[in-house]
């Protein structure tokens, strides 16, 4: 009994001394005003002492790492950035190529420090590309050794490449969309016996912030304000408000709101819709992208259903057209977006500048477009789609629901196609299927079968789409299924061409900038690796058309900023929409929540000078505008 | 003498079959995996930059170089046996070219400390109970706290976890309910720290603790039911000794024996329960890695958790094997 | 005959027992129930999505626009079997393995007693997660089957063994080897019946311990996450942190059917327990000591 009772007394204790500790706050001894706390979707890194951002795989990037420390020449924002999308960072102006791009000039700004107090100068420049070449197996080893002929430094603020062969699109290598080739200290590494097993710990940074602590367990990461941080490419636009920022892992969905809820998170990287909605019902200080219904930032990339294009099946148009009619574009964003998505009928995302580019342009064009289905001619587009969505939703959303027409097109977006269950039947008879029984089936007699490849619990939202899907294919009598295949294993079957069609995305572009080539190029059929070779990005869907061939070998000619650049942009949506080799849904929309409880200025649809989901490079811009809520 | 070492030699014999059994069958499952850690890594180095496929094509060439991957597959084998011998398991292919054994050692003592101190407190307090309950038969609150054991028990463990996880950090936040220790924690300050540490493994201990005692009351009850109709129990009570001393000396030590095998096969399950527990409370051990190392197909460090976690299990069960006789003079070496 | 006898002595004398037969009693009704659901097992969005419970949703809906009953119809049917299958091989194996082994007793024995310590000291949840790691999606409902009872015989051989060995030495048993009888004869003639109460109880624990290894393993995510089982329903409903979302029926109604399940199995297992130790049989039923 005795014992009994000393057991409870301990464990009387240790609640009351847990009381204690919580009253201090559980979350760090770092001054809560003067931090900002951010999700790292890397979750808990493995080997957190490793911050060699060039050896490929070895640590954790977006630790606070390359979005604060890093720095390279040029940022293209996807949004409108601080002073227009295009930032010229440790470049004074944007490259200078020759007439016909096999010499790229670059002029580097003056009076850029290291964080342990070396100039910046065209030596690291230099040093960061020969030492890739030199040491094949970095992470832009193979890019800049296929590319480079010679680098030379013509002066300490010059520097000049030739190239090997023609590339119009050179300096995209080193201009952050999401990253880019990141400049290396000449001073640190060459100190180094071997960059690829140099852990670069306590790394040098280039950014505005250096490393002020980290977790041996790798879950947390915090960084300290630079005092000299006017002397960084960001400091140009100011002080950066938070003193510390610190990148930690939050664990599973429902911990993060949590976290949120009781203030010890301020900006959360993604969420289910749910948890959206449960934040916005919950917190009276939650900022999110859209102010209302659907929350989310739409980043640009664009899930699609992503055909086999190898797989004989699904070379005939006709097929293709008819599953893209059967899908009901609004139960699809029901299912994965409870609503909050914002749909798009050409392949290119509905974000950034894009809509004012190319869907409102084109809507036009769509309304008028006209299908042969066989039997009889067609006009498939429905523009008023978006607003059909935008009204389901009112009922129980409310006044959350924006009604000017303006914001409804670009929260939810314009239109798609009408499902037409007769058309694509008729389109499917033509293909040579026929209808026996409930099911269809080919002319050898076999029923038609579908499998939609999915990511299950890596991208829950993509998962409910695609089962949504086959759940409107197998409807209408074609035997359509889901096929789970969780992370590795996805990028491995999608790069081997092991599936029938799978739901995620092959076109991913700039977003702040209307130039296509970032991934057009690559679907040139110069690049289409035959059956069951591995396929590199990002034609996924194994396109070899000399239609499409043509309009990219236009673009390559063409230089980044001429504006002919968005003709044959909307040349290739027109293409896409005819041939229909992929089905494309929406944008991928990132359920970013912020909260302002200690930190005010977050970037929004309203004022849109960057994006807020964190573990992009151009995340930066953020913290040059973020003040302390509670001064 | 002669008797035991010879017992000896066959338990280290049988313990070294075993775990060279063990350890195989890992190899031949992880070596048989169809994925590619060059492919895993080439897909995450370009999956968000501009990037061509010729240049894929060169830094796969250049990886698998680089992580070794090349000789015949027996080649391999033996080299990984000559590694392991010394306890060098290879480098991670998913955080390239830090050690597996580097990763292991940093995430062992939290696994090891919180389960550990688990077993024994749940091995400890489930016996002390069982034993009182066992002995006072009719004792209301030992009845109760029977019940309540029993009835968590079968409950699967993972349910166990969540719930205390909703209460304790949703319903009335007051514990924390993930991490091994507080943000930011000096672990210069040995005593601070540590207090996080404790904090941190409330929730999950109590978890485990939860679901393990009724296992070890039962038993213990059922033991001490039994010993307690024995006529030198009896004896020794008609005999005037102070119940206390009947409890201790006479009841359950003997009943104590084969609890201490079961406890040897418990700490050998030590690594089954860290899976779901590191899972929900996000604590950073070995479970964690191991689920880490599946996600990213990194069989190197898959293969060597699961070798450590063979030989630890084996281990274990042969130390209580030799210390068994020791506890029960009853038992024969054979 | 026989059978009925124990079962009317164990409901009359064993309250135990007739709780546990009740719980399990409505856990088997739930999974018949299934064949009866409206609703096709896979769809979704075929109700009005995140509704209470309710008289038109009984136990309400999922975010996933699920009908929570009908579902749970399904995914205990689903899980039920898995353990019920799991069960059985594994009863097979651990029977098979512990009557040769303490009959035949020498080399036999000492093989099959190290292969089983073998199969006693693998990390179970390891070598799972391992198989999943290189099966990933060819990983069916009875390969994990198959792989869960070759995991779980072993402490159940070793109990068999034990009471194989007492009952080699019986005189019935000399009696059927010098009439000729062969050994497998003699093993499921003669032993089987005085084994088979212990296998029956230790199937109960049996079960419930598969049945936890598939909902441990289905709510991390390990398996085919399209057939709908119980941890099936625990997963989904944190993919959509239903619990932080208010929809807490999603997870309340599936845990507190498979925890009936579990207790009631349980509670099946002690009272056979008891009942074949014939002491605590008679004290029990108010004889004896």
């Amino acid at each position: 009994m005795r014992v009994m009772k000393l057991l409870m007394l301990a464990f009387a204790g240790l609640v009351a001394s847990t009381a204690a500790s919580f009253a201090q706050g559980t979350v760090s001894d770092l001054p809560r005003r003067e931090t900002l706390i951010l999700e790292n979707p890397e979750g808990t890194i493995k080997n957190p002492g490793w911050f060699n951002i060039w050896a490929i795989n070895a640590g954790g990037q977006y630790t606070g790492l390359h979005q604060l420390a890093m720095d390279t020449l040029w940022y293209i924002d996807p949004e409108r950035g601080l002073d227009g999308s295009w930032q010229n960072s440790l470049a004074a102006e944007k490259p200078i190529y020759n007439a016909d791009f096999t010499e790229m000039t670059v002029k580097l700004r003056p009076g850029i420090y290291w964080s342990d107090g070396v100039q910046f100068t065209a030596d690291d420049l230099v040093y960061t590309v020969e030492t890739q070449i030199k040491t094949p197996g970095m992470r832009w080893s193979a890019l800049l050794a296929l590319n480079v002929d010679s680098v030379r430094k013509v002066d300490d603020w010059t520097v000049v490449f030739k190239l090997k062969k023609p590339n119009s699109r050179f300096h995209a290598l080193f201009t952050v969309r999401f990253n880019a080739i990141w400049m290396m200290p000449k001073h640190v590494f060459e100190r180094a016996p071997d960059p690829l097993r140099f852990d670069f710990n306590k790394p040098v940074s280039l950014g505005a912030y250096t490393l002020y602590g980290y977790d041996p367990d790798g879950k947390w990461f915090v960084w300290q304000r630079r005092d000299d941080w006017q002397r960084t490419t960001l400091g140009r636009y100011g002080e950066p408000g938070p003193k510390y920022v610190a990148y930690v892992d939050p664990g599973p969905p429902d911990k993060r709101v949590i976290a949120q809820l009781n203030h010890d998170l301020d900006v959360i990287h993604d969420i289910a819709p749910e948890g959206m909605f449960t934040l916005a019902k919950q917190s009276k200080s939650l900022k999110t992208w859209f102010k209302g219904f659907p929350y989310g930032h739409p980043d640009p990339t664009l899930p699609a259903v992503v055909f086999n294009l190898q797989n004989p099946t699904f070379q005939n148009r006709d097929l293709r057209w008819a599953l893209a009619l059967l899908i009901d574009i609004r139960a699809v964003a029901m299912a994965s977006y409870r609503g909050a998505a914002t749909i798009s009928a050409i392949a290119i995302p509905p974000t950034g500048t894009h809509p004012d580019d190319y869907h409102k342009p084109l809507q036009d064009w769509l309304a008028g477009f006209e299908l042969d289905t066989g039997k009889e001619k067609i006009k498939p587009y429905d523009p008023t789609m978006g607003q059909q969505i935008a009204a389901m939703l009112r009922p129980s959303m409310g006044d959350q629901i924006p009604t000017d027409p303006a914001e409804i097109a670009r929260s939810f977006g314009y239109g798609w196609w009408k499902p037409n269950p007769t058309a694509a039947a008729e389109l499917l008879e033509r293909a040579g299927y026929s209808k026996r029984g409930n099911a269809w089936t080919g002319p050898d007699g076999k029923p038609l079968s579908i499998k939609i490849m999915v990511e299950g619990d890596s991208r829950p939202v993509m998962t409910r789409a695609g089962t949504m899907i086959a759940q409107q294919w197998r409807q209408f009598g074609i035997d359509a299924k889901i096929d789970v295949a969780q992370g590795t294993n996805m990028l491995d079957r999608r790069g081997a061409g092991d599936f029938d069609t799978f739901i995620g995305w092959s076109v991913e572009t700039y977003g702040g900038h209307p130039d296509l080539a970032f991934f057009l190029d690559s679907w040139h059929s110069q690049f289409v690796a035959p059956p069951g070779k591995t396929q590199s990005p990002r034609n996924w869907q194994r396109l070899s058309s000399p239609e499409l061939d043509k309009l990219i070998e236009q673009i390559r000619t063409v230089s980044f900023e001429d504006p002919k650049t968005v003709e044959l942009g909307r040349d290739y949506a027109k293409f896409m929409v005819r041939e229909m080799p992929i089905i494309p849904l929406m944008a991928y929309n990132v359920f970013t929540a912020m909260d302002e409880t200690y930190w005010t200025g977050y970037p929004t649809a309203d004022d849109p000078y960057t994006d807020p989901v964190p573990n992009w490079g151009n995340s930066r811009l953020m913290m040059v505008r973020l003040k302390p809520t509670q001064p | 003498m002669k008797p035991f070492l010879a017992y000896l030699a066959k338990r280290l014999l049988q313990f070294a079959v075993v775990v060279f059994i063990g350890v195989n069958i890992t190899y031949v499952i992880t070596h048989s995996t169809p994925i590619d850690p060059v492919e895993q890594s080439v897909t995450a180095a370009t999956s968000f930059g501009v990037t061509s496929p010729e240049a894929i094509e060169m830094m796969r060439a250049s990886l698998r170089q680089l992580y070794g991957l090349e000789g015949s597959p027996v080649e391999q084998y033996l080299s990984f046996w000559r590694r392991v011998l010394v306890g060098d398991f290879g480098p991670s292919l998913s955080a390239f070219p830090t050690p597996v054994s580097t990763l292991i050692w940093r995430a062992m003592p939290w696994t090891v400390g919180l389960l550990l101190v688990s077993t024994l407190m749940t091995w400890i307090i489930g016996n002390l109970i069982g034993g009182l309950a066992g002995y006072h038969r009719r004792n209301r609150l030992l009845k109760l706290v029977g019940i309540v054991s029993m009835g968590i028990h079968p409950i699967p463990y993972y349910i166990v976890a969540f719930v205390l996880l909703i209460v304790f950090g949703f319903v009335w936040p007051v514990l924390p309910i993930s991490g091994g220790a507080g943000m930011s924690a000096d672990r210069g300050d040995t005593f601070g720290f540590a207090l996080d540490v404790l904090v941190h493994s409330i929730l999950p201990s109590l978890s485990l603790m939860a679901v393990g005692i009724g296992g070890w009351f039962m038993g213990m009850r059922a033991l001490v039911s039994n010993i307690v109709t024995e006529d030198y129990v009896t004896y020794a009570e008609l005999g005037g000794v102070g119940r206390r001393r009947i409890l201790g000396s006479y009841v359950m030590r003997n009943a104590l024996g084969p609890q201490v095998t079961g406890l040897a096969l418990q700490l050998g399950a030590i690594f089954n329960g860290a899976i779901i527990t590191e899972q929900v409370f996000g604590y950073p051990g070995l479970g964690s890695l191991l689920i880490s190392g599946v996600n990213s197909g990194d069989y190197s460090l898959v293969l060597g958790i699961t070798s450590v976690s063979i030989i630890a299990v084996s281990a274990a069960v042969l130390v209580i094997d030799l210390l068994f006789p020791l506890v029960d003079p009853r038992v024969e070496v054979r | 005959m026989r059978i009925l006898a124990i079962l009317r002595d164990l409901l009359r004398y064993n309250i135990e027992f007739a709780a546990g037969l009740v719980l399990v009693g409505l856990v088997a009704v739930m999974a018949l129930l299934s064949f009866a659901s409206p609703y096709p097992a896979l769809d979704v969005y075929v109700v009005p999505p995140d509704v209470p419970p309710s008289w038109d949703y009984f136990l309400g809906t999922t975010s996933r626009g699920q009908d929570v009953f009908w579902q749970l119809t399904v995914a205990i049917r689903n899980t039920l079997t898995f353990g019920l299958v799991v069960a059985a091989l594994s009863r097979i194996i651990a029977l098979v393995v512990g009557l040769v082994a303490g009959y035949k007793g020498g080399w036999v024995d000492r093989v099959l007693m190290s292969i089983n310590d073998t199969f006693v000291v693998i990390p179970l949840f390891p070598i799972l997660v391992l198989f999943y790691f290189i099966m990933r999606d060819a990983m069916s409902w009875a390969m994990l089957a198959l792989i869960t009872a070759a995991l779980g015989w072993a402490y159940d051989a070793r109990l068999i063994r034990a009471m194989a060995m007492s009952l080699r030495t019986r005189e019935f048993t000399r009696q059927a080897y010098f009439s000729g009888a062969s050994t497998g004869r003699i093993l499921v003639q003669e032993h089987l019946p005085f084994v088979l109460p212990i296998v029956f109880s230790t199937t109960m624990n049996n079960i419930n311990w598969s049945i936890g290894i598939e909902v441990t393993l289905s709510v991390l995510g390990f398996t085919d996450i399209n057939t709908p089982t119980i941890g099936g329903m625990i997963y989904w409903a944190n993919q959509h942190t239903a619990l932080v979302a208010g929809v807490w029926w999603w997870i309340a109604f599936p845990v507190a059917l498979v925890v009936m399940l579990f207790v009631g199995l349980f509670l099946l297992a002690i009272s056979m327990n008891e009942y074949i130790d014939p002491r605590s049989r008679l004290a029990r039923m108010g004889g004896g000591a």
